[in-house]
């Protein structure tokens, strides 16, 4: 870790899981006492709307569905760390992908209406192992018509759908148990919810606190992986909603020394203090006597400034032995998977 | 091109070592199986024990409780029965072997149908040996010599590897390195050794390159210690302390920081003879801790 373990290969992996969130192409269902699971034909695309403000900014639509809007910024944290940015806004396709259209409102800001135009370019992909039923097919062009979208703050403003584009058409597949692509979710937060980047099952010290409040979801995560130089992984999530609309916000970074510090393994009460670098500002301590998160600590990220403690938050401390504990930190273990946990919200 | 004259290059390094004198000499035998052990004493009370192999490598070996040095260079003669070596401002070796009495063929533990061969001799001619800063020193115009053939390397006679296999049996550990040097604690359970419960173990290296002509020079130096139960204390799970006897001196301690990093800090140093005392505590020596029935972790530095 620390230093240089987010590589840009792994940033790389985590822009591919942007673009890629929420799963593969098609819903599969299970048939026949489940020897077999049919992968539905579905339609996605994608527009790259070029770079503002740090930000590269994408329409995805991963399937006919679903309509998002990317904003992804990969930053150096000190001399050799990495950190990345994003904002997601998704809804609903009111347009017919299929034929494609893509018709879409983001509330306040912005709204899609575009049609596909090929350019004659096509390319066929066979299904992945295990499935059988017809080819995958790309075209590739761009799309033509209304787009406006303007991020929080003015962090970034598109106005013209031009950019490179393709659409992709999957037939529907019949698979081997298990071959098919996950279902996609119906839930729209679960499309802005991204998996974590950081493992925490290796880390010998993590806090986490998360706060749901009037419908926002904020949860923040420090950790120390085992045998690393000094310094902690920093994982912020922010998610909310808007009518018809999830949003979400977050920030993985690579923080230096100083970012998480902790009392030892077994002591009681425990006590922390979390300072992560740039986006984030301030010190937040938590401590185990008191239950209290108190602190000037905050973030400020794309058109939001957003205070990170306070009574509301609820804190999770986990300080292991690397040899008495193996499993490293295991409380997230005990709960529903990192990206289902706002889920519960029921935000969306 | 390139890459023919590279590979022409690696050739030529190649036949250099160990077998450039050979190549000097425009011998072509293939190499022989014997070694030459020479027997001597050293004053201050260290044993001193030369051995040439046969790739033609000449260790001397400087022994005394628990202390090894080994200066090891190459015999610049290709003939099994003649020995020319220079160690670098430290002696000269030029002898030559006269075998005296019968061949034997000793039986040695561990090694049943593994009996080497041994011609007992003397050796005849210059033998000078001085340690650093005259820790030792040793001057003969003769010494009582064999040659071995071995039929198994671990089954010399003149050099018997030595093991405790117990040594093994190792309840926690903890070993640090840097550039050259490695450290070693070992805990034991109460009786199992009977040295003691505790063993430390430092080892340092260094190389002299070759001046155009001369053969290399590399010395390594190690010291095994045993030790008390308090000298190796990790009975707090976030803190080890070691404190090993003379001639280590000052503490050795991993600790857990508030940034759950593993550090190992102290005075600890250990005074090879004829050195100046090595620091094992560096801030750029990277460590690990082992609990036998659980695991290891070690800490990467920056």
């Amino acid at each position: 870790m620390g230093r240089g373990r987010l590589s840009l290969l792994a940033v790389g992996l985590v822009v591919a899981t942007v673009l890629l969130a929420a799963a593969g192409r098609g819903e599969a269902e299970l048939r026949r006492g489940g020897k077999l699971e049919v992968q539905r034909a579905d339609t996605a695309g994608l527009v790259r709307l070029g770079k503002q403000g740090g930000y590269r900014i994408f329409l995805y639509m991963p399937n006919r569905r679903v309509v998002l809007f990317y904003g992804v910024r990969i930053q150096r944290v000190g001399d050799d760390g990495f950190g990345l940015t994003y904002g997601i806004y998704a809804t609903r396709n009111r347009g017919n992908l299929d034929h494609g259209v893509v018709r879409a409102r983001f509330g306040s800001l912005g709204r899609v209406s575009l049609r596909f135009r090929p350019d004659g370019r096509i390319r066929k992909d066979d299904p992945q192992e295990g499935c059988g039923g017809g080819v995958e097919t790309a075209e590739y062009g761009s799309f033509a018509g209304h787009l406006s979208f303007r991020g929080e703050g003015n962090y970034f403003h598109v106005s013209s759908p031009s950019g490179k584009a393709y659409l992709t058409r999957s037939p529907r597949l019949r698979c081997e148990k298990g071959q098919a692509a996950e279902p996609q979710p119906r839930s729209l937060r679960k499309y802005v919810a991204l998996t974590p980047l950081f493992h925490d099952d290796d880390s010998i010290a993590l806090l986490y606190a998360s706060t749901r409040k009037h419908g926002r979801y904020v949860g923040i995560t420090a950790m120390h992986p085992e045998e690393s130089p000094p310094g902690a992984d920093v994982e912020l999530k922010i998610l909310d909603s808007r009518k018809g609309m999830a949003i979400g916000h977050g920030t993985y970074l690579e923080g230096f020394a100083g970012t998480l510090l902790t009392s030892p393994p077994g002591v009681h009460p425990a006590t922390a203090t979390v300072a992560p670098p740039a986006p984030f500002y301030g010190k937040a301590t938590y401590s185990e006597e008191a239950g209290d998160w108190t602190g000037t600590l905050g973030v400020k990220l794309a058109g939001l400034r957003l205070p990170l403690t306070g009574s509301d938050y609820r804190v999770h401390l986990c300080v292991v032995n690397p040899l008495r504990d193996k499993d490293g930190c295991e409380f997230f273990k005990t709960e529903p998977p990192y990206f289902e946990r706002p889920a519960r919200l029921g935000l969306g | 091109m390139r890459g023919t004259a590279v590979a022409v290059l690696a050739l030529a390094a190649l036949s250099c070592f160990p077998g450039g004198a050979w190549a000097k000499a425009g011998d072509d035998r293939p190499p022989v199986r014997q070694w030459i052990d020479v027997e001597l004493q050293g004053s201050n009370g260290y044993t001193i024990h030369l051995s040439v192999n046969p790739r033609r490598h000449l260790v001397l070996q400087v022994e005394k409780e628990g202390f090894l040095a080994e200066y090891m260079t190459r015999d610049l003669l290709p003939e099994t029965d003649r020995v020319k070596a220079k160690l670098r401002g430290l002696g000269v070796i030029s002898l030559r072997f006269h075998p005296r009495g019968s061949v034997r063929h000793p039986s040695l533990p561990r090694c049943e149908k593994w009996r080497p061969t041994v011609q007992p001799g003397v050796v005849r001619g210059t033998i000078k040996f001085v340690g650093e800063r005259n820790y030792t020193r040793v001057k003969a115009r003769e010494a009582e010599a064999a040659v071995e053939e071995p039929k198994k390397w671990t089954c010399r006679y003149g050099s018997p590897f030595e093991f405790n296999p117990r040594e093994r049996e190792w309840t926690s550990k903890f070993s640090a390195r840097g550039e050259g040097f490695f450290f070693l604690a070992r805990r034991y359970r109460p009786g199992l050794l009977k040295s003691g419960p505790v063993i430390f173990f430092v080892e340092q290296g260094e190389a002299f390159e070759a001046a155009s002509g001369q053969a290399p020079l590399t010395i390594y130096r190690q010291l095994k210690l045993p030790a008390p139960a308090a000298a190796f204390d990790d009975s707090h799970p976030e803190h080890l302390t070691v404190s090993p006897p003379a001639p280590f001196s000052g503490t050795g301690a991993l600790a857990r920081t508030p940034e759950s990093v593993f550090t190992w800090k102290g005075d600890l140093s250990i005074q090879f003879p004829g050195l100046d005392p090595i620091p094992l505590t560096e801030p750029s020596y990277g460590f690990d801790y082992c609990l036998r029935e659980v695991g290891c972790f070690e800490q990467q530095v920056d």
